[in-house]
């Protein structure tokens, strides 16, 4: 892998943060994957997104098929140091797209929300999906939104509807930093309201 | 042995960790995220929240531009400039249309921002409850309980002492309705900057280890009651002295001699850039 940590990640950075601050706004990652040969269990905007926060300072657990799992687990540990853990303590919850239904229920039901004294005590997901676009699907309101925004991630719809039972008691919930196969990036924070306009 | 800076002064552990908080008070808006602030080569309570933000935020291509109450040349600003410029090699700019990042100390430019740049402001004291109660555990249980009864007293009685709402600057504020929020040591009048700012805000307070942001798009309101409504400070019938601007914030100068009173923009940029404007159209006008 030939990506500068300090130059490419700091532009990853800018945009997931760009992204976070206009919910539904996709940023693309072109530049910096086009740089990355290497195969990975995950596409490369998902890896970029979770090297640019995480370190040994926080831990992570990945929710994948079982063989995913493992191999996405020693790449993120061996290139950040940082270490694995349960559901329920870890600070980032890595999700592929491929992840079972019954672990995303469980990881849904079982991470951090953070509590009303420190509500930063949360679990941020990043979620593979395949395609990003700024067609129907979902209808965005909320902080940094100018109006309404439109996202379709192609995921379940299941997925929105559980993320926004996590999020219904602000400033409690999740925020999420969604990755594409086409090196694009989105985020949803917990203040954005998420209406399925779109049954998948 | 003189060894080169590390690029942006940090070492990338210290930028993932001031990443992570700015990335959660994006998302909760107005909240004061906890971090881990670093020691840095300037003085704390000279903007070094600030310059972490700035220093976690800033690439190879980015413009910066730094103003301290309005100015880009005092000390503090020439400073920070200085250190930033030093360990990145970016270009400064003294345009707040060329910058891309702006670091700045009491105030919000007085040109609109862009959807494109990011307002860091430096903020001294960051929780607005502290006059109410100087226990930090008790402010965070405050805020956790949507408590703010004490901030609205502490107006209550400047009206009942002063007959109006006396805060000079640090006016609080709501933001997304819930947090309540210092506006960092800005005058009334940039408070209505924030509300639905195009901008991105990111504020940061070093000594007291604090990040919080107002995203762009987001509902800022002032503290007001419905009989003592929030107003900025009034200028009427002042006007700059160097540029002739009516519509923004005047610096009241005093000669010690004649005592005499005049007024001058307190964006020094602001001043400058309407200043060349007249004298161009001056130009081009003496020339037919």
């Amino acid at each position: 892998m030939v990506v500068d940590q300090i130059h490419d990640l700091q532009q990853v950075y800018r945009k997931i943060l760009h992204s976070m601050s206009r919910p539904g706004n996709i940023s693309k990652l072109n530049s910096i994957t086009e740089k990355m040969n290497e195969e990975f269990p995950c596409n490369h905007a998902f890896l970029l997104s979770a090297l640019t926060f995480i370190d040994a300072e926080v831990t992570f657990h990945v929710i994948a098929n079982q063989e995913k799992k493992a191999r996405l687990t020693e790449i993120i540990s061996s290139y950040t140091m940082a270490k694995t853990e349960a559901i329920d303590k870890a600070d980032f919850i890595l999700m592929l797209q491929d992840a079972p239904e019954y672990q995303i229920e469980k990881a849904f039901i079982e991470c951090k929300t953070g509590n009303l004294h420190d509500p930063q005590l949360s679990a941020t997901w990043i979620v593979e999906c395949d395609l990003l676009s700024n067609s129907t699907g979902l209808s965005l309101n909320g902080p940094g939104i100018n109006g309404a925004q439109q996202l379709q991630t192609g995921l379940h719809h299941s997925f929105w509807q559980k993320r926004n039972e996590k999020v219904n008691e602000y400033p409690l919930g999740i925020d999420v930093i969604l990755a594409d196969f086409s090196s694009q990036v989105a985020c949803i924070p917990r203040t954005t309201s998420v209406t399925i306009t779109e049954v998948s | 042995m003189i060894t080169k800076p590390h690029f942006a002064f940090f070492d990338e552990g210290s930028k993932k960790e001031i990443r992570r908080a700015t990335l959660k008070a994006v998302a909760i808006p107005g909240y004061q995220v906890p971090f881990a602030s670093r020691e840095m080569p300037i003085a704390r309570g000279w903007g070094t929240g600030g310059l972490q933000l700035t220093l976690s935020l800033i690439g190879k291509d980015d413009v910066l531009k730094v103003i301290d109450q309005g100015a880009d040349e005092s000390v503090n600003a020439v400073s920070i400039k200085k250190l930033v410029r030093h360990t990145t090699g970016v270009s400064v700019t003294e345009d707040t249309g060329e910058a891309n990042i702006i670091q700045s100390r009491h105030r919000i430019p007085e040109k609109q921002l862009r959807e494109d740049q990011i307002l860091v402001l430096q903020v001294p004291n960051p929780e607005p409850l502290r006059k109410v109660e100087a226990r930090e555990y008790l402010t965070k249980r405050m805020h956790a309980e949507d408590d703010y009864s004490g901030a609205w007293l502490l107006l209550f009685e400047q009206i009942m002492k002063y007959g109006r709402m006396s805060t000079g600057a640090e006016h609080p504020v709501y933001v997304n309705g819930r947090y309540m929020m210092t506006p960092s040591p800005i005058p009334r009048f940039d408070n209505p900057k924030m509300h639905q700012s195009k901008a991105l805000i990111l504020l940061g307070a070093g000594r007291e280890k604090k990040i919080f942001a107002v995203p762009p798009y987001t509902d800022v309101k002032s503290l007001a009651f419905d009989d003592y409504p929030f107003a900025v400070e009034s200028f009427e019938g002042k006007a700059c002295k160097l540029c002739g601007s009516t519509d923004v914030f005047l610096d009241e100068i005093i000669d010690p001699d004649t005592g005499e009173r005049s007024y001058q923009c307190n964006d020094t940029s602001f001043c400058m850039e309407h200043l060349n404007a007249k004298e161009k159209e001056e130009v081009e006008n003496s020339y037919v």
